[in-house]
């Protein structure tokens, strides 16, 4: 509920204030040149802040016989009023010689009209009112921007942790605002006090003098340069001087200092009147020289990128906002006579778009099959089976499509009994890894008249589509349906197809476990490392199969492979003789490479999940500490590999090999007993910025990973996510 | 040849008196006076002040300074601008920054010695982003006698005080 909230809000206010903000944004950019060009104009005189103004004074008295004035800015650039010919001429000077050095900066025509523009947007006083409103609107939605990043990122704590792409507009909006807020919370925050301050809602206090005329004496007679406020008081405290109007007592030297005005009896220099700044008037010149960056040019700097950043956030937030697929969905199959009914719990769409695959095979086979958000659960009157995918939004809440579902759970109790099962989409690089999904299987198991299919969730990591097809299949076979999702073109990536020849390959009775090795030969230069995937597709129309490659050698990659009785491709591969040639493309898999800098590694596989590893091994001629703990049957599983691992271990590209065998022993030992039993070490690992890699089967992945975390808590305090996050955990499973 | 020589030196002859005779008529010398604009305690934007030089009969001769160096705002002194606008007046380099509420600001005014004591008067108007536009705020008669009075503004100037230059 509060998400919608907070994301419709952060909508609403961009959308109304859009206009104005976009303009006062490129206009503070061209006005956040104006200072940074100011600064560095060379009225600057580098020794003089340690000069007193009795020393300032006399210094220009000396070159000047009428001076009106004397002020320093911002920047610390000291100017003289003076009368020269009977005319008013400005000018800065050198405090010290008392030379000219130039006119007083004009405001360019430009910044001129930069300034009318930001300020009123040539509408007068309306004008301000929409750029002060403009303004506040800035602060609310950068505020519910926060809320937003918060909730996204899973708490607040995890604000700065890094960002999952999920696409291009998606990514920059939230790292770039994350970068930007600080100065951006600023210029709103000043630009309201400013505009309240305009439209004397914020009352001003102003100093008013009182003098007692009667009093003022000549006498005793001092000369300036001995009044005890101007020797004592340095350069660098004045704002501005003014000089007695005429030589009447009752003309005064009117000093402004920092934080103070101050009246001095021409004659006397005893002080008339002394007051000090109110604090309004100090709390405005605070909010001006923060939105303005007068006089700093780093602050400048920040305020200009901060401006800048505004049109490129809205550009990037309106575009996640029309990339959002649309939920749209067109059933030909009214609910009543669905027999299968596909909930959507989704954020951004992504989810939706796999549960359409599926949604649409059933309908392609003929099945009466029902697509649907999670929050327009109701009555399915011909239900049979239910199936909830979804997604989870930051620390394990519904996503926007699924907010009410718990509710209209309880509301609409089914009259016929019926299957459900729940497939969860998530990123194991957060926290709360398909938290939502697990509630909601939690929640349906305690529903009346619903049944689990399969009583786990399923979870898709990273919307891997192997991850979900192979789901799909399941449940296809469970419900007895032939289910075989094709990838969309969206998601599918561009490869090309070259030739591979097979160099080596285990022979049909030599197999263990139904395993076997081939090793290729790629004569087309196709590039690729150990980690990534070699698609092949076994006939016309069938699917690709995606096996992991191990590099042994330039060109030469071997890849090991399970033989499945009915599998198409297995069995296409194991036909396949010595020196044939076949097409197959690679699949750049970026996230299961070899760390480079890593100097310590820890390799886990089960199975034929040490394909890759066998590539990674070979090529660490730098002899890094690689552990391989690998997973297999009985000690003969090993024997296709043997050879390899006793070569590596010798050589001393392979530091230790751990073996776990589950059916020779009285008590099954997993690959995840060891990882259990080395933690300490594991640990070390990891704290050492080493990583950890993970090849094999979806179940020992889960197993591994549950030990990992309790790993980490114990010996390194910290979240499993933590190390995701910084890529220290790379997995690769199906 | 003889005569050529002679129209030569008469022509130089009366442009040398020409060029005396003309520089003692430059030389009376302009009479200047500082004079102090103290504001009102009041708030909003800072103020527009003209001061200008009027005739004996009202009529506006010209504008002595402009305090304001944003024309944005200029038409709304409408009285004078009317004048200056009308007349093409030239005002750069007597232009200077306004000043606001409070302030106080110090001009340097030079008059033709015939301007003095013979009816012509220093007149002040004022006006502020959203807020009343005085006419008059100010007006002192530019007579020697008179002249260092204090003068009371009606609107946003509190008082005009006039000192001979040094």
């Amino acid at each position: 509920m509060t998400l919608s909230i907070w994301r419709y809000s952060h909508l609403i206010l961009a959308v109304s204030s859009s206009l104005f903000l976009l303009v006062a944004s490129i206009t503070g950019v061209i006005l956040s040149v104006e200072p940074i060009n100011n600064k560095l104009q060379p009225y600057s005189i580098s020794n003089a802040e340690g000069l007193s103004l009795a020393e300032t004074l006399a210094n220009i008295n000396a070159r000047y016989d009428d001076v009106i004035s004397v002020s320093q800015d911002q920047n610390g650039f000291v100017s003289a009023t003076v009368i020269i010919d009977s005319k008013n001429e400005s000018f800065y000077i050198d405090p010290i010689t008392g030379d000219k050095l130039g006119p007083i900066i004009e405001k360019a025509p430009i910044y001129q009209f930069a300034t009318n523009l930001h300020r009123s947007l040539f509408l007068k006083t309306p004008g301000r009112l929409f750029i002060g409103l403009a303004s506040l609107l800035l602060f609310f939605i950068a505020v519910s921007g926060i809320v937003l990043i918060a909730k996204r990122q899973g708490g607040i704590q995890r604000f700065f942790s890094s960002v999952v792409r999920e696409n291009y507009a998606q990514y920059q909006h939230v790292v770039y605002s994350r970068i930007v807020l600080i100065p951006i919370v600023i210029l709103a925050l000043s630009g309201v006090y400013l505009s309240l301050l305009r439209f004397q809602l914020i009352p001003e206090t102003f100093i008013t003098h009182e003098i007692d005329f009667d009093n003022l004496q000549e006498e005793p007679l001092l000369d300036y340069t001995n009044f005890e406020l101007l020797k004592n008081t340095p350069l660098s405290e004045l704002r501005d001087i003014e000089y007695p109007f005429s030589e009447f007592v009752e003309d005064y030297y009117l000093i402004r200092l920092k934080n103070k005005e101050v009246l001095l009896n021409q004659y006397t220099g005893a002080p008339i009147s002394e007051k000090k700044y109110p604090m309004v008037t100090l709390a405005s010149e605070w909010a001006t020289v923060l939105h303005t960056g007068q006089g700093t040019i780093l602050w400048s700097i920040v305020l200009g990128l901060g401006s800048l950043a505004v049109p490129f956030l809205m550009f990037t937030g309106f575009a996640v906002y029309f990339k959002r697929p649309k939920t749209n969905i067109k059933n030909t199959v009214p609910k009543e006579k669905a027999r299968f009914v596909i909930l959507v719990g989704s954020e951004g769409g992504t989810t939706l778009q796999y549960a359409q695959l599926l949604h649409s095979q059933l309908l392609a086979l003929g099945k009466k099959s029902y697509l649907a958000m999670m929050d327009d659960y109701t009555t399915f009157k011909s239900m049979e089976h239910l199936v909830v995918i979804t997604a989870t939004y930051g620390q394990g809440e519904a996503p926007s499509s699924a907010i009410k579902f718990e509710t209209l759970l309880k509301k609409h109790i089914q009259k016929q009994p019926y299957h459900f099962s729940v497939v969860g989409f998530g990123s194991t690089s957060y926290p709360h890894f398909c938290e939502f999904a697990y509630e909601t299987n939690k929640l349906l198991q305690t529903t009346p008249k619903a049944n689990a299919l399969i009583a786990q969730v399923h979870t898709v990591n990273d919307r891997s589509f192997e991850a979900y097809t192979n789901w799909a299949t399941a449940w296809g076979n469970l419900v007895g349906l032939n289910i075989r999702l094709t990838k969309p073109t969206k998601l599918a990536e561009k490869s090309h197809k070259s030739p591979f020849i097979v160099l080596e390959k285990t022979e049909a009775q030599d197999m263990i476990d139904d395993t076997f090795l081939l090793t290729l030969k790629n004569t087309n230069g196709a590039q690729a490392n150990s980690g990534d995937l070699l698609s092949i597709v076994p006939g016309s129309g069938e699917q690709e199969r995606l096996y992991s490659l191990g590099k042994l050698d330039d060109n030469i990659f071997t890849i090991s492979v399970k033989r499945h009785p009915e599998g198409l491709c297995s069995n296409y591969l194991l036909q396949l003789e010595k020196g044939t040639t076949f097409s197959a493309s690679v699949v750049a898999n970026k996230n299961f490479h070899f760390p480079k800098k890593a100097k310590k590694t820890v390799l886990i596989a089960t199975g034929t999940g040490i394909g890759p590893f066998l590539g990674m091994i070979r090529s660490n001629s730098r002899k890094n500490e690689i552990h391989l703990y690998w997973g297999g049957r009985t000690e003969d599983s090993l024997k296709l590999y043997k050879p390899f691992i006793d070569n590596a271990l010798e050589s001393g590209s392979l530091t230790t090999f751990i073996p776990a065998y589950s059916r020779t022993q009285t008590e099954k030992k997993y690959v995840q007993h060891l990882i259990k039993q080395d933690g300490e070490q594991i640990a070390k690992v990891l704290r050492k910025k080493g990583c950890v890699m993970i090849c094999g089967s979806i179940a020992m992945q889960k197993e591994v990973l549950n030990e990992l975390q309790s790993i980490c808590n114990r010996y390194l305090k910290k979240d499993l996510s933590f190390y995701q996050n910084r890529k220290q955990i790379k997995m690769d499973c199906y | 040849m003889k005569r050529l020589t002679y129209k030569f030196a008469s022509i130089g002859a009366l442009a040398l008196i020409f060029l005396i005779s003309s520089s003692f008529v430059k030389t009376p010398s302009s009479v200047s006076f500082k004079c102090m604009i103290q504001m009102i305690n009041y708030t909003g934007e800072k103020a527009y002040v003209v001061v200008s030089l009027i005739d004996p009969d009202g009529n506006y001769v010209k504008t002595l300074y402009v305090q304001g160096d944003d024309d944005e705002w200029f038409p709304d002194l409408k009285n004078w601008w009317k004048f200056s606008d009308g007349s093409n007046e030239n005002i750069d380099g007597i232009t200077g920054a306004t000043i606001g509420n409070g302030e106080r600001n110090i001009i340097s005014l030079a008059f033709e010695p015939s301007e003095i004591d013979s009816g012509h008067t220093i007149r002040f108007e004022s006006a502020v982003e959203n807020q009343e536009y005085y006419t008059v705020d100010a007006e002192i008669a530019l007579n020697s006698a008179t002249i260092k009075n204090k003068v009371d503004g009606k609107g946003y100037i509190r008082y005009i005080r006039m000192v001979p230059n040094k």
